[in-house]
């Protein structure tokens, strides 16, 4: 029964991926299709016009194999022997300075922001204390 | 048909054995997404297949990446909860990362000179993997060559991510979160579980937000400067 519930699921994420596909075709617009899907799903997931109960099993049958998937495109390197060319290591060392500055950049930045955004919240709790006790004590 | 049906079938084996090997040893040099695919383009070398004869087999493997992405969205709807209490430093924080990712890989490869086909390939570098390769294919990059920096920035944030942490002076796991779920992905986010369950929990929040984000960026990115 598990099975059959896990195949019919799939089914309803298949319909979601091709309404991604048919949009990027229509609009022409340079999106994956994948994630026009994805973020439609989120949608109806948010708005409870689909059940989570309707993806769950599929979702994390599909999840739990995902790796898989993209192993046959990823062999495909064996064609891009570049990769071992002065070119490929530039884009190598590229890459690792680039996600070494990001996550330096990024982790003191978001630092500064949570502050902020904790002393809003700080903020706004007292203001509804302060609101609540005058509802008290008119 | 036989051949293809050879191919799907060993391509699974070998994926379920090395998923079960690491997970008896996780470290993340045994990910089966490393082992599996070195294993299988020695084998290809080694019987003289073409990458095109394997793929009448994998293409049919690969076509459950589509509904699997779309699959993501169970994980993000099930942590909308967390992406409320911090939404400010969340969503600022993927931003900034996808920003000041998308401007260093364009600075650095344009001084030294490098064909645009390849920066397009290396621009979607920090999302997850099968997000990265779609975006590569709709900007005009080359799949398996994202696939291949995807992994380096993945690589790189779980191997140094802790030293930037001590040199940055960096004490908030919301973050740490942010920054190694944008920047690295799935593979650096594996040693955000040494900081602790929070750390984890928005590292992995982030890098779902960043895929869906950086999908949508990065064609916009391109659409500029390109």
């Amino acid at each position: 029964m598990r099975i059959i519930r896990i195949i019919a699921q799939i089914a309803i994420l298949y319909i979601f991926y091709y309404v991604g596909v048919f949009f990027v075709e229509i609009t022409k617009l340079p999106l994956p299709a994948s994630v026009i899907g994805l973020i439609l799903l989120a949608l109806c997931l948010q708005m409870k016009w689909v059940k989570v109960e309707y993806i769950r099993e599929g979702a994390g049958f599909l999840l739990a194999f995902m790796t898989l998937f993209f192993i046959p495109p990823i062999v495909g390197i064996i064609d891009y022997p570049e990769l071992l060319s002065l070119e490929g290591i530039l884009l190598m060392v590229t890459i690792f300075i680039s996600t070494l500055f990001v996550i330096l950049f990024t982790s003191k930045l978001s630092e500064k922001i949570e502050q902020k955004e904790l002393k809003l919240k700080e903020k706004k709790e007292g203001e509804e204390r302060v609101v609540e006790s005058n509802h008290l004590h008119p | 048909m036989l051949k293809a049906i050879i191919f799907i079938l060993s391509t699974v084996v070998l994926f379920l054995l090395f998923n079960q090997l690491h997970k008896k040893y996780p470290y993340p040099f045994l990910l089966p997404i490393l082992t599996t695919t070195i294993v299988i383009i020695a084998a290809l070398l080694l019987f003289h297949i073409p990458f095109s004869d394997y793929m009448e087999g994998g293409k049919y493997i690969q076509h459950l990446l589509g509904p699997a992405v779309v699959g993501l969205a169970y994980p993000l709807y099930n942590q909308r909860k967390l992406i409320m209490k911090f939404k400010y430093t969340i969503l600022s924080g993927i931003f900034i990362a996808m920003i000041s990712g998308l401007i260093s890989v364009y600075v650095i490869l344009k001084l030294f000179k490098l064909d645009d086909s390849y920066i397009l390939t290396a621009l979607p570098k920090s999302l997850t993997t099968p997000i990265a390769m779609q975006v590569s294919e709709t900007i005009g990059g080359i799949p398996p060559l994202t696939a291949v920096f995807v992994m380096i920035a993945g690589f790189t944030g779980a191997l140094f991510g802790s030293m930037i942490y001590k040199l940055g002076k960096v004490h908030s796991p919301i973050s740490r979160g942010i920054s190694m779920g944008s920047a690295s992905h799935g593979v650096g986010i594996t040693k955000l579980k040494e900081y602790g369950e929070e750390d984890l929990s928005i590292g992995s929040l982030s890098m779902g937000l960043s895929a869906v984000i950086g999908a949508i960026v990065c064609p916009i990115f391109v659409f500029i400067f390109f």
